[in-house]
């Protein structure tokens, strides 16, 4: 009962999201308020049948309905409960309603703070939403629909949640990635909107940029929840793989940051209007292509989503549509965009502008990678893999420039910057990066080139950083002189700090990570990188769903004790399959990570240990550069923090004329 | 005019890229080839699961009679087989293995290699080790050419490269007098 309310609301969606395609657009067309004025309530009908079809869902799970497929498949009564909400997304289906969730949520965001901006823009910028949204409910309807009824004949119990995702960043990964995929649909439907109103200056650039830096701030902590999870789920230590579907959300990412900051310059200085809105329609178009690639099985030649090309098919039809279609209205008008303003050849619009050309090579890149071995392979040339040294490669060129921009760029003055001004600043930066590098790869005893390049990147981006925070404050280092750099300012330098905190994780991990593959039996230790690992014995463990073992080894440093870590090995019944849980004693320098083998003839276990220096560097790197964005949306001049400002807000910008860059 | 054009060219690459991934999406009908027996065994080019620079192409099969079997460390009746086999080995039968991924959920990730050569020689360690060597069918695009149904599979493959038997289960002591014994001379 509960499975088929859920399904009539899903349809209701699709039905409202068809209306919002038609009158918000004909309105603004024809000058028509009435129907420009139906664009909000449409989305918030929108949201609203969508939010109680994922409830229905949920409510499925969690009351075992197992006369739904999707739950048949992706649940089992003796799944512990939290499990059974989050398994929800667990599979096709289900994932790609918690994905039209995210869509009609931003819809009825932006539906809701978009009070200061024309109606006609609301009304054309929800309408394309809309477009796009009945492309996906009709697929979630007709291709994949979660509420496909197993009636009459339902089995007794479902076939268990794949024990990989049954943990806690599994559980919040796929919405926050989600987030961002969609998020960039907002920047879209912008860029579109600008494009459809033929108003082609770069008020939308400013109306867009806090949607964007949401999406990308999501999409960075999704990739980066996904990796951890890698790390610590896979039992393997590896934290990127660059398989296809890890590719598949790094594209959007890359575009993303490229085009962050290329509306920074459309909205200042009325630049790069067209290659803007290029960015804008390539940043969504690759969420689409990822969710493509990653779920009409082209790329993965065989496997449970492949068994029928008609979803597939029906995604390619609805890339078609709305990639073909945007990309024609992009050749049609962005040939009318006149970016005016002049700008030296050493200047910050030229330092981004390399930003750009560097990102959207590295996309290339992994595009390229993703996609040649199908080309390779239909051009009847055979089957090829492009793996991680292709990718390693590539970025270790194209990091190089980037970083070294990523120092200069931010101390550089827009229109002409004279390098001779910032000499001092570059060649200090220059010689603390040298020695920090040099110091850093001393202190693991050893040199290796790729450390030493990358420590000396991150260092000369977070000292660069640093001096640009002091040319801002007139070299004032002063809590009230630092108080008054604006929150989009922080943003920025959150962001590169970020960036250099990553890129120093990677450099230092890749290289100094120390392993070892060891059989122990009770009572014997081993010494690895300055660390006793002692093999305490094995304890049985029991859970819900599944049963195993756990080994128990301690650590200590120098007679001192570090820590005892578990390293499980769970069997799960139900699916049968083994899951190994690593065991994992992180702190800032260091992690030590434990994983449990099997047990060998003689009586002794396998154990894999690692130590693996400054690897949590990463994922911290990546929730700072998360955090910046969030920081800048929060920025005065976009006023959207805070639902308490906004009335203010509105009045605010009543009195300023629209579109009037404060700065 | 011109300038429009420029303007079109993102549209362009789009439509390209459209027409392989159209292509790609139809490329299936692999599924229907199905090796059958007393037919040459399709051309490959394979990596060795353990070290992927070292690729075995047909010639690995030519002079010598030699099983192919299918298999992976999710398999449990693998498991079963493998002593078995390697009784076989020790009986100076040349076992090649396949290497058969398992059908991963493609939104998350597959194993990352090393992972997967460590669990492989795990359960070689604990089981047995039959296999002269194993061959890594990644995307499992060899055995659709092979006709491969899921693992254990067994193929035997004669001294000119012919399929002899195509046997699907796992391989036991009864199955081997029924199926294979006739062609090692045995009665």
């Amino acid at each position: 009962m509960i499975a088929e309310l859920g399904h009539f609301s899903l349809v209701l969606a699709l039905l409202v999201s068809m209306l919002m395609s038609i009158y918000p657009l004909w309105g603004a067309h024809t000058g028509n308020q009435m129907y420009m004025a139906m664009a909000r309530p449409l989305s918030v009908g929108l949201f609203l049948f969508t939010a109680i079809a994922f409830a229905c869902l949920t409510y499925s799970f969690v009351t075992d309905d197992f006369t739904l497929s999707y739950v048949a498949h992706n649940s089992n009564s003796l799944l512990p409960i939290q499990y059974k909400y989050t398994a929800v997304w667990g599979g096709h289906e289900g994932s790609f309603l918690l994905w039209v969730l995210m869509f009609s949520g931003w819809t009825f965001a932006v539906s809701l703070f978009s009070k200061a901006i024309p109606q006609e823009m609301v009304a054309r910028v929800l309408g394309i939403l809309g477009v796009v949204a009945v492309g996906f409910y009709l697929f979630i309807i007709i291709a994949s629909n979660p509420f496909e009824s197993l009636l009459p004949f339902y089995p007794v119990d479902g076939r268990d949640l794949n024990p990989l995702l049954q943990d806690i960043g599994m559980i919040i990964h796929p919405p926050m990635l989600y987030m961002g995929y969609v998020g960039f649909s907002v920047a879209f439907a912008f860029a579109l909107a600008a494009l459809l109103s033929g108003q082609l200056d770069s008020v939308w650039a400013r109306w867009a940029r806090p949607w964007t830096q949401a999406a990308w701030a999501f999409l960075s902590i999704g990739i980066a929840l996904g990796s951890w999870w890698a790390y610590y789920e896979l039992g393997w230590g590896g934290w990127w793989f660059w398989d296809p579907v890890e590719n598949a959300s790094f594209m959007p990412w890359l575009i993303g940051t490229a085009l962050l900051h290329s509306l920074a310059v459309t909205e200042k200085r009325k630049l790069f209007k067209s290659w803007t809105i290029l960015l804008a329609i390539a940043a969504f178009s690759l969420s689409l292509l990822g969710t493509f690639l990653v779920r009409s099985g082209i790329l993965i030649s065989v496997h449970s989503f492949a068994s029928d090309p008609e979803r597939g098919l029906f995604i390619l039809a609805l890339l078609v549509t709305v990639i073909g279609g945007s990309l024609l209205l992009y050749g049609l008008r962005a040939s009318q965009l006149k970016s005016v303003g002049r700008y030296g050849l050493v200047s910050r619009e030229v330092m981004l502008f390399g930003n750009n050309v560097l990102l959207s090579a590295a996309t290339l890149v992994v595009l390229l990678g993703t996609l040649l071995p199908l080309v390779h392979k239909e051009l009847g040339m055979g089957s090829i893999s492009i793996g991680e040294p292709f990718f390693n490669q590539m970025f270790t060129v194209l990091i190089v420039p980037f970083a070294f921009l990523m120092g200069v760029g931010p101390l550089s003055r827009w229109k002409k910057q004279n390098l001779v001004d910032l000499r001092n600043q570059l060649v200090m930066a220059f010689i603390i990066a040298i020695l920090g590098a040099l110091a850093i790869n001393y202190s693991y005893d050893s040199l290796a080139t790729i450390t030493l390049l990358g420590s000396f990147l991150s260092i000369w981006i977070a000292v660069s950083t640093i001096f640009e925070i002091l040319q801002r404050t007139g070299n004032q280092f002063s809590l009230s002189s630092l108080g008054k750099l604006s929150r989009s300012h922080w943003g920025m330098v959150l962001g590169h700090l970020g960036f250099a905190i990553s890129i120093m994780g990677i450099a230092v991990t890749s290289h100094f990570t120390t392993e070892m593959e060891v059989r122990m039996s009770e009572g014997e230790t081993v010494a690895l990188s300055g660390y006793n690992f002692t093999f305490k014995g094995i304890v049985s463990i029991e859970g819900q769903n599944y049963s195993g073992h756990a080994g128990i080894v301690d650590i200590h440093k120098d007679g001192d004790f570090v820590s005892s870590l578990r390293a499980e090995k769970r069997f799960y019944s139900v699916q049968r399959s083994t899951m190994t849980e690593a065991g994992i004693d992180s702190n800032l320098s260091r992690d030590l990570f434990v994983a449990l083998g099997e047990q060998l003839k003689d009586g002794s276990w396998a154990l894999r240990l690692y130590v693996k220096p400054l690897v949590t560097w990463i994922w911290i790197g990546a929730f700072i550069m998360a955090f910046g964005a969030f920081l800048s949306m929060a920025d005065k001049r976009y006023r959207l923090s805070k639902f308490a400002t906004r009335k203010k807000a509105v009045l605010d910008n009543n009195a300023v004329p629209q579109g009037v860059p404060q700065q | 005019m011109k300038k429009i054009l420029l303007f079109l060219i993102p549209l362009g690459a789009f439509i390209a890229v459209t027409g392989f991934l159209l292509k790609g999406l139809y490329s299936e009908p692999r599924y229907e080839v199905s090796v059958s027996v007393s037919k040459p065994i399709p051309d490959f080019e394979l990596p060795d699961v353990m070290d992927p620079k070292k690729l075995y192409t047909k010639e690995t099969f030519l002079g010598q009679k030699t099983l192919l079997n299918v298999w992976g460390v999710w398999c449990v009746t693998c498991a079963v087989e493998l002593p078995y086999l390697t009784e076989l080995r020790k009986q100076g039968v040349r076992i090649v293995g396949l290497y058969y991924q398992l059908n991963n959920d493609p939104d998350f990730d597959q194993k990352p290699l090393p992972q997967l050569q460590w669990e492989i020689r795990q359960m070689l360690g604990k089981h047995g080790n039959p296999y002269q060597f194993n061959m890594f069918d990644k995307d499992r695009s060899y055995g659709m050419d092979l006709g491969v149904t899921g693992a254990p599979e067994t193929f035997l493959i004669d001294e000119l490269g012919v399929v002899k038997v195509h046997h699907v289960g796992d391989l036991n002591t009864r199955v081997w007098k029924e199926k294979f014994s006739m062609y090692f001379g045995e009665s």
